[in-house]
């Protein structure tokens, strides 16, 4: 027996590391198991954004309903996509509204976001939420790409303290629910995003040895998921929901092991996306980093669907770099003075000029004869939308990309009073090719989209 | 909504009731305590004094008196149960009945705060029940932790995995820590890169008690070594079955030339990423009998207990006492020598940390140009003051009420120039200083906490006076009720008045006045503390004016007088607000009404031992919730 033969494996650094994303880039071939389903459709992708504490509404609400011709103040960064944009006004999340269950509006509006339910108000004794948009889709969808989904955002679940008048941390730290009970939890960090969806070149040995690495993590995998069995069948109902989870996750694992697409990393995604160092310090980095993260998961189509939340729930942080120094929560109670107001509207303006990079990157990848931006649906908004009044009608939504030519862009349609929310999300789950005729309290599809 | 106060007719006829009625000549024992005493003592003190505002479907607060009176506290009917404790609170402080209405006479007023406690706590004790922790799936600390003592391998959790979320205010409780695909996927490579790290030199003498010998078998030498190792990742004693069942796992690297290492290697994945190692299971020694309530294993006691003290597995000896059937019998000599251990600072980390909102001290950013001297190091300061203050008292075993008072602190020379103490010398090394003559003392005055409870731009006496009822007092406030107009700060109002003036003008709405007079009180005492934590005796142009009531009459001239009276007056208060935080973080769930008796049992036992830290940990540890547990819970 020797213990001097020993393999070099791969440090924890580089993420499960077997399978790297196939970009979806011209002229490359896809793996035989999705290339049949790519060349008969197109990959249609969804993306949802989360901002916080509402929008200054008068800045963000185009005149005129039709053919935006202007863009209010807040949407001015976007001009280049002008006709990439559909603002949606009018939108309600019913969801979110206190219902019987006094103040909490902020945790509200993010459980809310995707989910259009009515969060349980629990500090954490049976948490309840509902199934989001994102995971509806990703049931259909997800099984086609490397990760059925990614939720992305810039801060960390909240680390200490109450965040929300009696709700759990969870709610406000959230957007992402594949189940009632089980909150997908985001990535912050740009480079464990790289490192996921590309891990770091293989030594030499281990591109041989793949093989027998990828038997051994399935045994490996099995023998886990039969210790999880084993022990569900012991617990009770609220300790099986988590054995639930744990059985999930490891059946994800094991179908990205078993359809293993195995690409090196392009030389035109190394000049294009280098592999980010870590967490920058400044905001405005770290937000344009994982962005980019987000695109490079489109265009590798190492994912269809994912969800970005810009901060979560009620942040109070200041934004020194465009001059505003109180925090953002603070301001968003402005009382109808014009001076917070104006901060507010600062606040939006820059945070949708983020969006509008992200905009160009999609847009700047050719797939076939469009781009990926045209095959996209993005959403962007907030679940408030005046901050001082903690409304949830009459939101900031808009939608942006072509949606594969079923989104007639371009435009800023006003509907009905209290439409939900969950009608756009269900018009957007059967252009993703979910068939359904509901999702959470929708009435309908959403009429004049395309 | 009613507004229109009963007013004087209420105290006119209370003063008419209180010398004619019979009942409040009882004795304590009398009826007090029964459904007699509420019809005939407190419905007709809640007519007089609280039905005006708290009766019918309008009533304020959501407070129904007229039908919460209808029968005494259980403790079975939590949303009743909470409300009664509100009423206790809230009358027993003399918030209730706000001003202006009429003072209650004192003797009626002390009689229904009597009843009020003992139905209480009779329910409470009526309806006792160590209820059930839900399956604790290990956080980042933890993990790191237990990775540690387990291999001797550093593992950096927090910089690997995502964020565990918090629940009650902790980050290890059992329903809200869940484990999604990216967790996972984390907990796989994390797997990979310890399991290789493990088989270095350095680290692998700690787990690999026996190199395998010259002619054994693969499988003898692979045995041998995952036995005892499977044992102390599960943290329980395993069965044979469960190590043959390892061992055929390790044996399927079956590449030619098989190694030991590469074997052994694929066993430790697979029992870093097992839900045996990942969960904190609590089956007891009998998974298939049919008691509703057990005592935990003597195993399932010495991981709850070192995960509570260390954030981490058991050690050796705790493993020992367990293994004898005698870590029960042993726990407050096990506790001793656990508090003996440098480990302990997991607790000031992770309990310290979440409780006092520490952590969030790495996210606030105040103003650069409004503050100029807060930078990283200064933020790094504030929080090593903070825990090396908490650790103190913990490994010196003093009062946990120097927390409110305590006349020292522990500064370096940066430290104490922010503070303006004289006598330190510069340098980065913290040293205890005497605060004698300063006007600083205990936690609420050091400034992490005033930084913490900070805006950007400016201090918060809302935000302040908040966080000393929610975490020193254990009164969180109700929430604000909704469309009340926000405090107006344009310029002209800004230059017209204090920030004092302005909230006291803001607060003349009744609503508001209730939960904002101590809230505020206790705020505005901070005043003479910025943003930042120094001192200053000017906000902008206005001067100071630490000066403050509370609603029963207790007064103070600044941050001094209102510390003492915290440290004199709530006393019994802070224990039980502590006793309740360190309990919830060391069951990993909320505390709920059936643990009352629990809870009462361990302040009562923490007073009777002057306070020291010790007791209140023994308290917990011994206490019918730490070492019970309900079969199964029911789920609504």
């Amino acid at each position: 027996m020797s213990r001097s033969k020993r393999i070099t494996r791969r440090t924890a650094l580089r993420g499960l590391g077997v399978t790297m994303a196939l970009p979806w880039l011209e002229g490359m071939s896809r793996p035989e198991s999705a290339r049949a389903e790519a060349e008969s459709k197109a990959p249609r992708r969804m993306a949802m954004f989360f901002v916080p504490n509402g929008m200054h509404m008068p800045d963000w609400t185009p005149q005129a309903e039709g053919p935006l011709d202007a863009l209010p103040p807040i949407l001015e960064p976007l001009e280049a996509h002008r006709s990439d944009l559909l603002v949606l006004s009018g939108l309600t999340l019913n969801g979110a509204r206190a219902l019987g269950d006094g103040p909490g509006d902020h945790a509200r509006c993010v459980a809310a976001f995707l989910t259009g339910a009515h969060p349980r108000k629990t500090n954490g004794k049976d948490i309840r939420n509902g199934i989001s948009v994102d995971q509806v889709a990703a049931k259909t969808v997800g099984q086609l790409t490397r990760f059925p989904s990614l939720e992305l955002g810039c801060e960390p679940s909240a680390q200490s303290g109450n965040c929300d008048s009696g709700y759990s941390c969870v709610y406000t730290s959230n957007a992402s629910w594949r189940t009632p009970t089980s909150p997908m939890a985001k990535e912050t960090n740009p480079r464990a995003v790289f490192d996921r969806l590309f891990g770091r070149p293989p030594a030499p040995d281990i591109a041989q040895g793949g093989l027998q690495h990828d038997r051994l993590e399935k045994s490996l995998l099995d023998f886990v998921a039969e210790d999880a069995r084993d022990l569900r069948g012991k617990l009770g109902t609220t300790d099986r929901r988590k054995l639930d989870e744990y059985l999930y996750a490891v059946r994800q694992i094991e179908r990205r092991i078993s359809t293993g697409e195995k690409v090196t990393q392009s030389a035109e995604i190394e000049s294009k996306f280098p592999r980010p160092e870590g967490v920058p310090k400044e905001y405005a980095q770290h937000l344009s980093l994982m962005l980019d993260m987000a695109a490079l998961a489109f265009w590798t189509d190492a994912t269809r669907i994912l969800t970005f939340m810009f901060t979560n729930a009620g942040s109070n942080r200041s934004y020194p770099e465009i001059d505003v120094r109180a925090g953002h929560h603070t301001l968003s109670h402005h009382g109808n003075d014009p001076a917070k107001q104006a901060d507010i509207s600062k606040i939006n303006r820059y945070h949708a000029s983020f969006l509008a990079k992200f905009l160009d990157r999609l847009g700047s990848f050719q797939e076939g004869d469009t781009t990926v931006l045209d095959r996209s649906m993005i959403v962007y908004g907030s679940g408030i939308g005046d901050g001082n009044r903690h409304n949830h009608n009459d939101l900031p939504i808009l939608l942006a990309g072509g949606g594969d030519g079923t989104i007639k862009s371009g435009r800023h349609v006003r509907y009905e009073e209290n439409t939900p929310l969950t009608d756009l999300y269900l018009s957007m789950l059967q252009r993703m090719g979910v068939a359904t005729g509901s999702f959470s309290d929708s009435k309908g599809e959403l009429s004049d989209l395309g | 909504m009613k507004l229109a106060w009963p007013g004087i007719f209420s105290s006119i006829v209370a003063s008419m009731l209180l010398t004619s009625t019979h009942v409040f000549s009882q004795e304590a024992s009398g009826p007090e305590s029964s459904t007699d005493a509420l019809q005939q003592v407190v419905r007709p003190f809640f007519e007089r004094h609280c039905f005006g505002c708290h009766e019918g479907s309008d009533a304020e607060a959501d407070l129904r008196l007229d039908t919460l009176a209808d029968s005494p506290p259980v403790a079975r009917d939590g949303e009743a149960w909470k409300k009664w404790n509100r009423v206790l609170q809230r009358v027993g402080s003399g918030e209730m009945p706000p001003k202006p209405l009429p003072r209650p006479d004192k003797v009626e007023l002390d009689r229904v705060v009597a009843w009020l406690q003992k139905s209480m706590q009779t329910a409470a004790a009526d309806s006792a029940d160590p209820g059930k922790v839900t399956i604790r799936r290990l956080n980042r600390a933890e993990y790191a932790n237990t990775v540690r003592d387990l291999l001797g391998v550093e593992f950096k959790a927090d910089e690997q995995f995502p964020a565990d979320d918090v629940g009650y205010g902790f980050d290890n409780i059992g329903d809200v820590l869940s484990l999604s695909p990216l967790l996972m996927e984390k907990y796989l490579a994390a797997a990979d890169g310890i399991s290789q790290e493990a088989l270095d030199s350095l680290s692998r003498a700690r787990w690999i008690a026996v190199e395998p010998k010259v002619g054994a078998t693969l499988h003898d030498a692979v045995r041998d070594v995952l036995q005892p190792l499977l044992m102390r990742a599960y943290r329980r004693p395993v069965t044979e079955q469960e190590v043959d069942r390892l061992v055929r796992l390790a044996e399927t690297v079956g590449v030619e030339d098989a190694s030991f290492d590469e074997s052994v290697r694929l066993a430790l994945k697979a029992i870093l990423v097992s839900p045996h190692f990942l969960f904190k299971v609590e089956l007891g020694p009998n998974p298939d009998g049919s008691e509703e309530v057990r005592l935990l294993s003597e195993f399932e006691l010495a991981t709850r207990l070192s995960y509570f003290l260390w954030s981490t597995m058991p050690d050796e000896e705790l493993f020992a006492r367990a293994s004898a059937g005698k870590l029960r019998a042993d726990l407050d000599a096990q506790i001793d020598r656990m508090l003996d251990d440098s480990k302990r600072d997991a607790l000031v980390k992770n309990f310290a940390g979440q409780w006092l909102e520490l952590r969030n001290l790495s996210s606030v950013a105040p103003d650069g140009q409004l503050f100029p001297s807060f930078d990283d190091r200064l933020r790094n300061d504030m929080r090593t003051e903070t825990e090396m203050f908490f650790a103190a008292i913990l490994s010196e075993d003093r009062s946990v009420l120097e927390m409110i008072d305590a006349d020292y602190s522990f500064v370096n020379g940066r430290l104490a120039k922010h503070y303006g103490i004289a006598g330190v010398d510069a340098g980065e090394e913290f040293r205890r200083v005497s605060l004698d003559g300063t006007p600083r003392g205990g936690i609420i005055m050091q400034a992490s906490i005033l930084t913490v409870t900070s805006n950007p731009t400016r201090t918060s006496p809302v935000k302040r006076g908040k966080w000393i009822l929610e975490n020193i007092l254990g009164e969180p406030p109700p929430p604000p009720p909704a469309d009340v107009p926000d405090l107006n700060e344009d310029e002209q109002a800004v230059l017209s008045g204090s920030l004092r003036q302005r909230m006291e003008q803001h607060r003349k709405d009744p609503r508001c006045a209730v939960c904002h007079v101590k809230m505020d009180a206790m705020g505005f005492a901070m005043e003479n503390f910025d943003a930042v934590g120094a001192w200053r005796t000017k906000d902008g142009q206005f001067t100071i004016d630490p000066a403050g009531q509370f609603p029963d009459g207790q007064s103070f001239r600044g941050p001094a007088e209102l510390k003492r009276i915290l440290r004199e007056g709530s006393k019994d208060q802070f224990a039980r607000c502590l006793t309740e935080k360190m309990l919830t973080y060391a069951l990993g769930r909320g505390i709920e009404p059936s643990d009352e008796t629990a809870v009462n049992e361990i302040v009562e036992s923490l007073a009777e031992q002057d306070y020291r830290f010790s007791a209140l940990i023994k308290g917990i540890a011994r206490s019918d919730p730490f070492q019970k547990q309900r079969r199964t819970r029911s789920s609504p």
